[in-house]
């Protein structure tokens, strides 16, 4: 069976387009704000960078995950589809580079002011502060730089290596289980992986440390949730994308509904986290906890903090609901859409009040810069999946995803 | 008719040569006979233990909580623990049994039954701590909120203490209505092979009167589904309440966000090595290894592991934030945890927790029956001490240091907590005794794909290339799917289309060998594999309909030869078909056979392993079709 994907003019353009606006953004960014001397207008030029190179990293090593996960649950539900989530994996590297070059220059380059202090990551230039220098053993330079850059690669790694064990296996001889068992036991090594960076340090390091005196020991896995949530609908976004091209032949209303219930299910179990860590911090009312979102939730952010719940909880609760919802192209399209907007509004408000406080706004740079992080991505995925049979021959699951009910 | 493959990648989740009668056979074995000398030996101590157990709950009660090792420090020592340690194991029955079935685990049905019954066990037993801590239980009522004579005073509504109470009763009802709608079509058929009397007539109150018609299992999936929908909220929310009990106070080592899913995953973990000591000593002592097999065994190891690892995460979390925190009250908490007078509780639940699980990454230990024993043993001596750790060594160490105190347990305590095992076991003994430990219908359901003996005739599909294999699975699909292809698909139909007559003849009858169905005609040659029906009644059934003359059999599986399917559920002696006709009316013939059922007494209630007369009308294609396998969801549609 054969299914190659072969990249419209449209897509093509549209993703250089994409990449342009973002340019430009850029271009005008670096103008309007980096050269000005307006340290408000500089922490916003890299804030902003740092906000989409973060989540676009991190929804896309999602798709690293959900390989995992189904290849150690054995899932066949994802083969129908699986070169889609191989092709994003496979370019985590790319925004996992741009989101290392962004924080590596944050943290080691960028200051403002006569004091040379860093106004994203307080703790770089902490002072006298007696709290942020009792931290300094973990929130230093040296560790930062460390961890962000074995994440990224080991990320990379495993996206890359996932794609070319699948390829692999298509040459391999009918039915040999050598390389399933051998990806098999490097999904199990993944998961560690991943509770060590995504479910753990990376979050603490590249976001809860922006607000360097808050803590909270659920945020790593309140990221997480928010990141697998979009990372599943971005799959799904692809999905629908190549079955309207007339490509996946294999995929029927049976895995679409399968994503529908991710997106669904998930989204519930982000309100889960959102409301354990909301509910005991506003309970137990210790002020060191509840700055966090005294500033988000009365502060100027508030119409973020309530629009991130309704989009991100009540939207898709309400419509995703029904199973006829989630067996409809249109509803998933556009549920998948919302929900990753939402969180890419939910990263904006984990980020933006340290460094910005009220004076936030999303405005032509937000919005640019994000199109040109899309824009790259449809532009490298695109490349990916073109570059093989989007049906995974000789997948030892192959013929179960064809009579997959969901 | 959704084609029966799975991949040969999969283990089989029933062993040996089985057929559905084998199967009822098999699972119902011990309820009819009588039980052996292991089971009064364990039933009496578990009654000891029970009795011991309400001595000393009498005790507590008549001399009063005094007689407890608490102390105003230290307000909750073994009773609390013990409540969430019950309360966890109470997890493992409805995460298989709810979220196992969102995901189609199919390993799950070997073992939700007794997982399930665990559940309501271990919530039974943990409702009992905070009872009767409450010291002067008569005031027990006080918790439920009634209008009332007691003026503004209400339950407190603010304290997750009360919340507790709606979150576990809710938790329970759910549970055992979960647990109770499954056995229903058991108890039918124990009740239908049943040769005394009275048990009969009890498995017969118990079954509420179950026919086995298309109906009756419509209802009992859709059932189902909506209790599978509330289950898998209440799994997160009755632990998430549980760990709010500490989360929204004040206190270091209570007060951190990460509980509420942190104790889920605990629970989880603790649940599901409770799961594994039952079910290691259950498979072994009622000879049902051939459907708790290793692969179960091992399935539950990985969620060991992986829960195991979890909590792991969580542990290194809280110690690694209480340090980064930088506030001296988090991080004496963790110092007088750690390394205080009670280090060693620590470091036993570190190990029990986190260190040995990971022996399970090894797939020969993941494997081996009495590692996977002693290891759930030890698994839920660490999920104690957890509980342990977080409520007796956060609080030992007061802010006042002349407040420092230590907590052991008086006898009293202790033997409250033996008697919840008496009380536990008492229920599983009889439990194991008189209820079908391992779902039988669900086994059937999945035995024609997952059973050994028909996995083994799936080797021509697998040798198959996939693009046969997908015409042949489009064209059954097109029979009971609205769901729209490609034009390219119809396409194929055509030229594919005498190649594809011998493939799906082959594909659709892999299981027809004869020592299955014994006796074996051209007439079951044909549909031996799809069919199971009852000998007698067919003529009749299949006479009406034609009377009737409402049938035009749908296409079953092939657009090419069409072979009509015939599967009725065994388990009862009714036989009911449902008549699909093109306009999807549905048509229910119902048989009543009384007489039926005192001929077949003797027998075995399911009929399937009859054979078919040579005969039987089925030659024409008029036999109504009945698809009672489909899912719930879909019949609903």
């Amino acid at each position: 069976m054969n299914d190659r994907f072969v990249i419209p003019g449209r897509l093509k353009n549209m993703s250089r387009a994409f990449i342009s606006i973002g340019v430009l953004t850029l271009i005008m960014g670096i103008i309007f704000f980096l050269t000005k001397n307006n340290n408000i207008d500089k922490t916003r030029f890299w804030a902003v960078l740092l906000q989409d190179s973060v989540f676009f990293t991190m929804i896309t090593a999602v798709s690293i995950f959900i390989q995992a996960a189904a290849n150690l649950a054995h899932g066949s539900w994802i083969v129908a589809y699986r070169r889609v989530p191989e092709a994003i994996g496979a370019n985590v590297w790319v925004f996992g580079t741009i989101a290392s070059v962004i924080l590596l220059i944050i943290v080691f380059v960028f200051r403002v002011g006569p004091e040379h202090v860093n106004p994203i990551y307080e703790w770089v230039t902490p002072g006298n502060d007696k709290i942020l220098n009792g931290k300094s053993a973990f929130l230093n330079q040296g560790m930062y730089l460390g961890f962000t850059l074995v994440t990224v690669a080991l990320w990379s790694y495993f996206g890359r290596k996932f794609r070319s064990m699948s390829i692999a296996q298509q040459s391999a001889p009918k039915n040999d289980t050598k390389i399933f068992w051998k990806v098999f036991r490097l999904s199990g090594l993944f998961l560690l992986v991943y509770a060590l960076t995504q479910m753990s340090t990376a979050p603490w390091l590249w976001i809860m440390s922006i607000q360097a005196h808050w803590y909270s020991t659920l945020f790593s896995w309140y990221t997480f949730a928010s990141s697998f949530v979009s990372g599943m609908s971005l799959i799904l976004l692809w999905v629908v994308y190549l079955k309207n091209q007339g490509n996946l032949e294999l995929v029927t209303k049976e895995h679409m509904h399968d994503l529908g219930k991710f997106m669904f299910a998930f989204s519930i179990f982000w309100t889960y986290l959102w409301f354990s860590q909301y509910m005991l911090i506003w309970y137990a009312n210790i002020p060191d906890e509840t700055v966090y979102f005294k500033l988000r939730q009365q502060g100027p952010y508030s119409i973020i903090f309530y629009s991130n719940f309704i989009i991100n909880f009540f939207m898709p609760i309400l419509i995703l609901m029904a199973r006829p919802s989630k067996r409809n192209y249109f509803t998933v399209t556009f549920m998948a859409m919302i929900i990753i907007f939402g969180h890419w509004l939910d990263f904006y408000q984990m980020i933006m009040p340290g460094p910005l406080g009220s004076d936030w706004q999303i405005g032509f740079y937000e919005i640019g810069i994000f199109i040109g992080f899309a824009g790259v991505l449809i532009y490298c995925v695109s490349k990916t999946l073109a570059k093989t049979n989007l049906i995974p021959e000789n997948n030892l699951f192959l013929k179960e995803t064809m009579i997959h009910i969901s | 008719m959704h084609i029966k493959y799975e991949s040969f990648i999969r283990e089989p989740l029933v062993e040996g040569n089985k057929d559905y009668h084998q199967v009822s056979e098999d699972i119902v074995a011990p309820i009819e006979g009588k039980p052996g000398r292991m089971w009064y030996v364990g039933f009496f101590f578990s009654i000891i233990l029970l009795c011991f157990g309400i001595f000393s709950v009498s005790w507590s009660v008549y001399w009063g909580l005094g007689t407890w090792g608490v102390n105003r420090t230290i307000g909750w020592g073994w009773d609390i623990t013990n409540f969430v340690w019950w309360i966890g194991i109470g997890h493992a029955g409805t995460l298989i049994s709810a979220i196992l079935l969102l995901f189609r685990q199919g390993w799950r049905t070997g073992v939700n039954r007794a997982a399930e019954a665990m559940t309501i066990f271990a919530v039974m037993c943990a409702g009992q701590f905070p009872i009767w801590h409450m010291g002067r239980v008569w005031d027990g009522f006080f918790v439920l909120p009634y209008p009332n004579t007691r003026g503004p005073l209400w339950p407190n509504f603010d304290s997750p203490l009360l919340w507790d109470v709606f979150a576990i009763s809710t938790y329970f009802t759910v549970s055992l209505l979960f647990w109770y709608s499954g056995l229903i079509p058991d108890f039918a058929l124990i009740r239908d092979r049943a040769k005394t009397k009275l048990r009969k007539m009890l498995y017969g109150v118990a079954s509420f009167g179950w026919t086995g018609t298309a109906k009756n299992w419509q209802r009992q999936e859709a059932l189902a589904l909506v209790l599978a929908g509330l289950s898998t909220p209440l799994v997160l929310s009755v632990h998430t309440i549980v760990s709010f009990d500490f989360a929204t106070s004040v206190i270091p080592g209570w007060h951190t966000t990460i509980f509420p899913p942190y104790f889920v995953a605990g629970a989880v973990f603790s649940g599901f090595a409770m799961v594994n000591t039952l079910l290691v000593l259950t498979r072994k002592i009622l000879h049902l290894e051939e459907y708790i097999t290793i692969g179960h065994l091992e399935a539950m190891n990985k969620i060991i592991v992986l829960t195991g690892s979890i909590v792991g995460v969580a542990y290194l979390t809280e110690l690694f934030i209480a340090w980064y925190s930088q506030s001296w009250g988090e991080m004496a908490a963790f110092q007088w945890r750690i390394l205080g007078p009670y280090w060693w509780s620590y470091w036993a639940m570190m190990t029990c927790n986190v260190v040995s699980p990971q022996l399970f990454w090894v797939k020969k230990l993941r494997r081996n029956v009495p590692f996977t024993f002693v290891m759930s043993i030890v698994v839920n001596i660490g999920m104690w001490f957890e509980r342990f750790v977080i409520i007796v060594t956060s609080t030992y160490r007061d802010w006042i240091p002349g407040s420092w105190s230590y907590y052991s347990p008086q006898w009293t305590e202790v033997g409250f907590y033996l008697g919840t095992f008496g009380l536990f076991f008492t229920c599983y003994f009889l439990f194991a005794k008189y209820f079908p430990v391992i779902a039988i219908s669900e086994i059937k359901f999945v035995l024609k794909t997952s059973g050994r003996n028909f996995k083994e005739k799936m080797n021509h599909i697998e040798e198959m290339s996939a693009e046969s294999f997908y015409h042949i699975a489009e064209a059954s699909h097109h029979d009971d799917h609205d769901d729209t292809h490609g034009d390219d698909t119809h396409g194929t139909h055509d030229t594919h289309h005498k190649e594809e007559k011998t493939l799906v003849d082959s594909i659709m009858h892999p299981f027809n060998d004869e020592h299955l169905i014994e006796g074996a005609t051209v007439v079951e040659h044909l549909l031996s594999p799809i069919v199971e029906t009852k000998t007698e009644t067919i003529e009749e059934v299949s006479h009406e309909v034609k009377q009737e003359e409402v049938i035009t059999v749908a296409p079953i599986v092939t657009p090419v030869e069409e072979i009509p399917v015939v599967e009725a559920k065994e388990g009862t002696t009714e036989t009911n078909f449902v008549v699909e006709t093109d306009d999807t009316k549905v048509e229910e013939i119902k048989e009543s056979t009384d007489e039926v059922v005192v001929k077949e007494t003797t027998v075995d209630g399911g009929a399937e392993d009859r054979d078919l007369p040579s005969n039987s009308p089925i030659v024409d294609n008029t036999l109504p079709t009945t698809d009672t396998e489909k899912k719930g969801d879909d019949i609903a549609d």
